[in-house]
């Protein structure tokens, strides 16, 4: 899917060719019209305003915006194993997918990567990437709200994102999230977040969480879970 | 509840069970179970560690899988070291642990950044000019495009860039600046080389190849102790911790050994298990406290009158009134206790210690012909007469014939070699008892240190002789020995005031006298020193104190260390196994030390390398000096006389530099390479010329101008150190004057104040914006790279090969790349030889070969320490001005400037001619550098360094460190014994014989962590029978101390040492810094304002392995800057624990949490050091921009004693000796803020697009 080539390429360090192939990417977007009217409508904007940006200022704006802090990492599992030591394997897993499908890492980069996740997703069926997509909806919509409420346009791509997979069940929680916490949740709220659920024996029907985070991203599990196998360990 | 419901009636289940019930068969998928199986799994185990600056030095397994690193756990293959000493293995802690995190975290640096401002202006003048410097220059010599970029700094902007962009950028700055103002204007700070020696050595390599300044950091961190020097003559050395396990009295003393020395805390643990007592003093309830069997909390700062009473106590029970055979043996044969003081008399009638007696005061030198001054004399009790022992300084240098090899500790007299004993005390054949006035500090007024009532003269009865000088003329003197007695006030029958005959009396320096100072009951003293008094004679010096550098922190530290030395050396624990100086902080030891400076330094290309005291550097280029409110006059003796001692912090930091003592950076306010070039065109060498002209006033000293363009710092690097972050005393004066960008000085400078301007320095306008460029490297983005132009992404831990050793264990182990540096990342060595490269492309059309010329002060542990027996400054017409000797030594350096490259890359010459060495010793090392061009090959290529041995990568440079250490390769071991044996006159080379053909190789310690091998480089031994204990060889060997006696010292003679009042230890009191009344009061909010102590000890979370941006340890702590404070002073201010305060003086703001806790006393608040600003740091409604860092509040002060030089162990050294970055005395404003502002919502430069530019440093 082209679209999901262009939002890649828009998601990447600003670089003289990038700006160059704006153009190419408007025919694009426009020839596949995937994307409903309204976001694709903002996309196109964005890639006018873009064209008409100053080199340098985009790029002090993208390193301002992706390159300083986890808030808006475009490292996805950033968001799904933080600083857990499961974020380790979770990258070896997701080279070895690449690797399935005839893909050898040729940059300096991490496979979980967000532009470099994409240009994975590009190259392959639509409804195999859409389904892949739909995996990381949640970090993908949490993106777009703290994009959106730093009036950030760069929420524009996460719209468009959102709006190839639908939104996820919980989007509205993790809007309301985005606009409430503060520079950083994770630090901002760690009393709330780490906060043991308080034990009532007998009364509670699911047990103890241990280190249970009431947080609404939830950890996409690309790992095979236990019992059942999900579609998205299948297609992994 | 019954189970009669869940119970089946007609059936039974398929499944089967067994074990009795206790298992049941199941036909389930257990695919999931992989997902553990795999989860385990690894492709390779790499070793690495953690190089901060933590002292655990702690050997790691990497493990990775695909080529990125997973996990990381404790390696176990430490060689067993001595029979019965628990292992040192697993080592580690969880700051350790959480390293991988860094690796893949987001707020790594992937790529080079540059402001865009900056790369904007570069990008114009490099098409308009052409030529980078040309470019370069145009940008910096034009006051709107500098302001343009300067005045950005800290607020973000930045862009990525390539290295083939940067990389010619900084070579411009370089070549334009050596160019135009001179290669000292460049400056290189990076801390702590021992963790990770070859990455330290990359950047230092470098500057020393260009004429940079590297500067010191141990004296700057305030952790570098003077007292070490001042005793010792030795910086530092330590027992290993292992040696915690041979002690029976443990002390720990400021240190907070199991939060700060996790992996080695265990050695104290376990050994309360073989009985040893452990005696904690510290102010508050630390985690070292809990483990005490007493606890003493003196208040913070007082440390000294502790120290002090417990001398009291030893001297009264084991010197005066009982005995100690072993005690009295060891002060007479091992400190200056013998030696003979002379005492000066006053006008009024009374005397004053004075220097020590010297060979060349009595007629006919006393038969000395070498270096007489040097010389200290004692009465021997065998036959009678005042003889010259060996050992002392004067016999190290220059002996020629029959008196070489007197350079020892021998009971000997030094010209008939007859066998002497020492007399301690003049006592029993004393001429008369004279007055003596000795100054007392204690009754200085402070508003928050008790005083007490006591005179600041203290005139007290000494035993003395009369002895007849060189001129015919009488002189009183006394021993050490006999002043140290009355200096602690203790009664000894002769009559006279201000002594004690017991420890109820109130006399300065009793357990009652410290009472009132400190707040500890007198039963505790009392039982604690004459516990650990006792257990030294028993043991013979089994007594041992940790101590911890928050000591060390005060203005007066040297007296709160000295305190503590004078009991180790009154009972006899310096040296012995199980006995003496612990002090674990800052400087960690760098084992093969000789190895590593010819590298790092590149002394195997250029000697002298340029090196400069940092805290004296930052002091006056971050303009602190113009702030300054605390005059020299509140500080000096109350014996001084004030008209000579006139001047404050900078003027004698001014009249230290030009008499040769402390180094310069820069030198001159001329370039040198121009000096040299006037010298030519004059017809004179450049040595003479420049004295010529410094005597005419035509040349002068940069820092007697400091607000001079043509004097300022103009390129910096900062390298494996966040130095705005963490140790940047005064944080808002370097953001304020040296970068010239937002700031939160809330103070009032002395031109605006009309304070009192010093007199050896010219007063301007406040220059703004000195540095021309800031380039950092960090895997990590700190507060130093937030305030960078120029950010480089190096390797982290796991992605170079690096050595690592420490003093906490004898082991050497690398750190070694388990990934290829991830994303545009480089290792410090590839880096600076990437810039090493277009540095030498940058020269042509600039710089050829030319002629440097480097001002080198009088140097410790080189025949130039015995430059200046008596202080004579030049310009008040005292001498004539001799460099070496009067001024510094002035030393013509040529650089091949285009062959920079060259030389980074290959071993030069040097080392074949001049050999290597270090501490006074030196050594032929022909066979090391060709065994290292067997190694590491012959460089091919044309040029400077055809045929030399290479070093291209950092495994390279790391043999070549290894290869010529006496510490890792066993021959030069023994040579370096045998260069040692020649001055002492004692066969050494036994202690490395059993070990000279080990050779330990990178791929050795790639293997398993290697011990080192004995080398006299260090004083102490590391072999199968004694742990390393420093001072070790000094007992044992009898190789004396590098001090003026040769001995360990109770007095220090030197005349600013007197005019300061510090030649014997005294209790001093915190100096008061001024810098809470001018703003208390003035900017209201609404909430109640307190004043606290400001203290800033290690926390548990950061330092010393990790940094605190590390979520995993923000998670365990608050996740953001924490100041604790009281449940008594947080009741007064209305503060809740986990409030939002803000803490300020003149200084600046810090906003932060209240941690409220029992742990802390009343009056006292603590901030852990290094809390990074960039992590959750709201604004400040002191100063409108975001709170500062621990460092806000401080504002650094010099102490003069600390700049004196050309006098044996009081000589410069590099991390050695010299100014130290104190700020314990700092007291803060305390108040709840009202508004929380995360200085998040500024309105956007433009609509359309968030522009980063207009937002301060950012939160997140």
């Amino acid at each position: 899917m082209k679209t999901l080539k262009v939002l890649s390429a828009l998601l990447c360090y600003p670089q003289p060719e990038i700006q160059a192939a704006l153009p190419e990417m408007a025919e694009a977007l426009a020839q596949e019209a995937v994307l409903p009217e309204t976001e694709r409508a903002a996309l196109q904007a964005l890639i006018q305003r873009l064209a008409r940006t100053e080199l340098m200022e985009w790029q002090e704006q993208y390193v301002a915006t992706f390159d300083r802090g986890r808030a808006l990492s475009l490292h996805l599992f950033e968001h799904i194993h933080g600083e857990s030591r499961d974020r380790g394997q979770a990258m070896v897993n997701l080279l070895e997918v690449y690797r399935k499908h005839g893909f050898e890492l040729d940059a300096r980069e991490l496979p979980d990567y967000l532009p470099l996740f994409l240009e994975y997703l590009a190259q392959r069926p639509t409804e195999e990437a859409l389904e892949l997509l739909a995996e990381i909806a949640h970090v993908i919509t949490l993106l777009g709200a703290r994009l959106a409420k730093r009036n950030n346009d760069y929420h524009v791509l996460f719209d468009a994102l959102t709006a190839l997979v639908g939104e996820s069940e919980d989007s509205a929680d993790i809007r309301q999230q985005a606009a409430t916490e503060g520079p950083d949740q994770a630090i901002v709220n760690m009393d709330k977040i780490w906060e043991e659920e308080v034990v009532t024996f007998l009364g509670n029907q699911e047990g103890c969480a241990t280190g249970g985070k009431p947080s609404t991203v939830q950890p996409v599990q690309w790992l095979p879970r236990s019992g059942a196998t999900p579609h998205a360990a299948r297609s992994l | 509840m019954s189970h009669f419901l869940d119970r089946l009636n007609f059936f039974k289940k398929v499944t089967d069970t067994f074990s009795g019930d206790h298992g049941i068969v199941t036909n389930e998928d257990r695919g999931w179970e992989d997902a553990y199986r795999a989860r385990w799994q690894h492709d390779k185990v790499v070793r690495s560690t953690h190089g901060v600056n933590c002292t655990g030095s702690c050997s790691w397994k990497i493990y990775v899988k695909n080529g990125l690193v997973t996990w990381e756990t404790q390696q176990t293959d430490y060689p067993r070291t001595r029979d019965d000493l628990p292992n040192h293995e697993p080592r580690g802690c969880p700051r350790g642990a959480s390293y991988s995190w860094y690796l893949y975290s987001a707020n790594r640096v992937k790529y080079p950044l540059v402001r865009g401002r900056l790369l904007k202006l570069w990008r114009a003048a490099l098409a308009e000019k052409k030529d980078p410097v040309d470019a370069w220059a145009s940008i910096v010599e034009d006051p709107t495009k500098a302001s343009e970029y300067k005045t950005q700094r800290g607020l973000g902007g930045f862009v990525r860039a390539t290295w083939e962009e940067v990389n010619p950028l900084i070579a411009a700055a370089n070549v334009y600046t050596t160019k135009k103002y001179g290669p000292d204007r460049i400056y290189g700070f990076s801390p702590i080389p021992a963790m990770s020696m070859v990455s330290y050595a990359a950047g230092s390599r470098y500057l020393s190849l260009i004429g940079g300044a590297c500067g010191s950091f141990y004296d700057w961190y305030c952790d570098l102790p003077p007292a070490s020097p001042m005793v010792w003559g030795e910086q530092t050395d330590v027992p290993e911790s292992a040696d915690w396990y041979n002690s029976s009295f443990l002390m720990m003393w400021g240190s907070n050994v199991p939060q700060t020395r996790t992996p080695d805390a265990h050695f104290m643990t376990e050994v309360r298990y073989k009985g040893t007592k452990i005696v904690t003093v510290c102010p508050d309830y630390s985690e070292a406290s809990k483990f005490a069997d007493i606890w003493l909390h003196p208040k913070q700062g007082t440390d000294a009158a502790v120290a002090m009473a417990m001398g009291h106590v030893i001297l009264r029970e084991f010197y005066l009134d009982g005995k100690s055979e072993y005690f009295t043996e060891y002060v007479r044969t091992k400190t200056d206790f013998p030696m003979l003081v002379r005492l000066d008399q006053r006008a009024d009638g009374n005397y004053v210690n004075g220097r020590f007696l010297r060979a060349s005061d009595l007629a006919d030198s006393a038969g000395q012909a070498n270096n007489p001054d040097w010389k200290t004399l004692a009465f021997d009790e065998k036959s009678g007469h005042l003889i010259v022992p060996n050992g002392s300084i004067g016999f190290r240098w220059g002996e020629k014939d029959g008196m070489v090899g007197k350079w020892n500790l021998e009971a000997k007299e030094s010209l008939s070699g007859a066998e002497t004993q020492l007399r301690l005390s003049v006592n029993d054949i004393k001429d008369e008892v004279a007055p003596v006035a000795f100054p007392y500090f204690g009754s200085t007024k402070h508003p928050h240190f008790a005083c007490t009532e006591h005179d600041a003269i203290q005139v007290r009865n000494v035993p003395v002789k009369k002895i007849k000088l060189a001129d015919g003329s009488e002189a009183l003197v006394a021993t050490v020995y006999d002043l140290t007695l009355v200096q602690y006030g203790l009664d000894r029958g002769l009559g006279g005031a201000n002594v004690a005959k017991t420890y109820d009396d109130n006399v300065p320096y009793t357990p009652a006298w410290q009472e009132k100072v400190t707040g500890v009951p007198r039963a505790q003293i009392i039982t604690v020193a004459r516990q650990f008094a006792e257990n030294a004679d028993k043991t013979h010096g089994k007594s041992m104190v940790i101590i911890g550098a928050a000591m060390n922190h005060w203005y007066h530290m040297d007296m709160n260390y000295r305190g503590v030395i004078n009991l180790l050396m009154m009972c006899g624990c310096v040296g012995q196994s199980g006995g003496g100086w612990s002090h674990y902080v800052g400087q960690e030891k760098l084992r093969p030390q000789t190895g590593w400076t010819a590298l790092a330094f590149a002394l195997d290309w250029h000697r002298p390398p340029r090196h400069m005291n940092s805290t004296s550097f930052w002091y006056i280029h971050t303009s602190q000096w113009r702030h300054e409110k605390l005059t020299m006059r509140e500080i000096l003796s109350p014996l001084a006389d004030l008209q000579q001692w006139q001047g404050s912090q900078i003027d004698y930091n001014v009249r230290s530099a030009r008499m040769g003592w402390l180094p310069t950076a820069p030198h001159f306010n001329a370039n040198p390479l121009e000096i040299t070039k006037a010298a030519a065109a004059a017809g004179e060498e450049p040595a003479p010329h420049i004295v010529k002209k410094l005597k005419a006033g035509k040349l002068g000293f940069a820092f007697e101008d400091p607000d001079n363009p043509v004097n300022f710092p103009r390129n910096l690097f900062v390298w494996r150190s966040n130095l705005l972050g963490s140790s940047g005393k005064g944080h808002e004066y370097f953001l304020k004057y040296l970068l010239g960008t937002t700031h939160g000085v809330q103070g009032k400078d002395l031109g605006e104040e009309g304070g009192e301007k010093p007199s050896e320095v010219q007063w301007r306008e406040a220059a703004q914006g000195k540095l021309d460029l800031l380039v950092t490297l960090d895997f990590r983005m700190s507060t130093t790279c937030m305030y960078s132009d120029i950010v480089l992404p190096t390797a982290t831990w796991y992605e170079k090969n690096d050595l690592n050793t420490s003093d906490m264990h004898p082991f050497i182990h690398p750190l070694s790349a388990a990934v290829d540096p991830a994303w545009e990342s480089r290792t410090d060595w590839d880096i600076f030889k990437g810039l090493a490269k277009a540095f030498s492309e940058t020269c042509p059309g600039h710089l050829g070969v030319e002629k440097d010329i480097v001002a080198l002060p009088t140097l410790h542990d080189t025949p130039n320490e015995l430059a200046m027996p008596d202080v004579k400054d030049w310009k008040k017409g005292e001498c004539d001005l001799i460099p070496g000797k009067t001024a510094p030594s002035l030393v013509v350096v040529e650089r091949d400037y285009p062959s920079t490259y060259k030389k980074f890359t290959s071993v030069g010459p040097l080392l074949d001619k001049l050999g290597n060495g270090g501490k006074g010793i030196g050594w032929n090392t022909e066979h090391e550098v060709e065994a290292l061009a067997a190694l590491n090959y012959t460089v091919l290529e044309e040029g400077v360094s055809k045929g030399r041995p290479r070093i291209d990568s950092d495994i390279d440079a790391a043999e070549m460190i290894m290869m010529l250490a006496p510490e890792t390769n066993g021959h030069v071991a023994v040579k370096a014994w045998a260069a040692l044996s020649k001055i002492t006159g004692r066969d050494h080379s036994h202690l490395a014989l059993p070990k000279e053909h080990e050779k330990i190789r990178f791929r050795d310690i790639v293997a398993q962590p290697r011990k080192i091998i004995s080398s006299p480089t260090w004083s102490g031994l590391e072999d199968e029978k004694v742990s390393y204990n420093a001072g070790y060889t000094n007992v044992h060997e009898l190789i004396p101390w590098r001090t003026v006696t040769g001995r360990q010292q109770f007095y220090q003679d030197h005349a600013w040492m007197l005019g300061f009042g510090e030649a014997l230890c005294a209790y001093r009191p915190p100096v008061d810094m001024k810098t809470v009344e001018p703003i208390i009061g003035q900017k209201p909010n609404g909430n109640k304002e307190i004043v606290l102590n400001f203290i800033t000890p290690h926390q548990k979370w950061g330092i010393h392995s990790t940094y605190t941006d590390n979520l995993l340890m923000l998670t365990l702590s608050r996740g953001g800057p924490i100041i604790w404070m009281s449940e008594v002073d947080a009741k007064k201010a209305g503060i809740e624990d986990n409030d939002w305060i803000e803490a300020y003086n003149i200084n600046g703001a810090i906003a932060a949490r209240a941690v409220v806790s029992q742990r802390v006393p009343e009056g006292m608040s603590m901030m852990y050091h290094a809390q990074e600003k960039i992590v959750n740091t709201p604004g400040s409604e002191i100063t409108g921009t975001r709170g500062g860092i621990h460092n806000s509040v401080t504002r650094t002060v010099l102490k003069p004693t600390h700049m004196i030089g050309s006098y044996a162990q009081q000589s410069y050294g590099f991390n050695y000796y010299g100014t130290v970055g104190c700020n314990r005395d700092e007291f803060i404003i305390v108040r709840k803020m009202a508004k929380i502002d995360w200085l998040d919502d500024e309105p956007s430069a433009e609509a359309e697009t968030v522009s980063a530019t207009s937002t301060p440093v950012e939160a997140h």
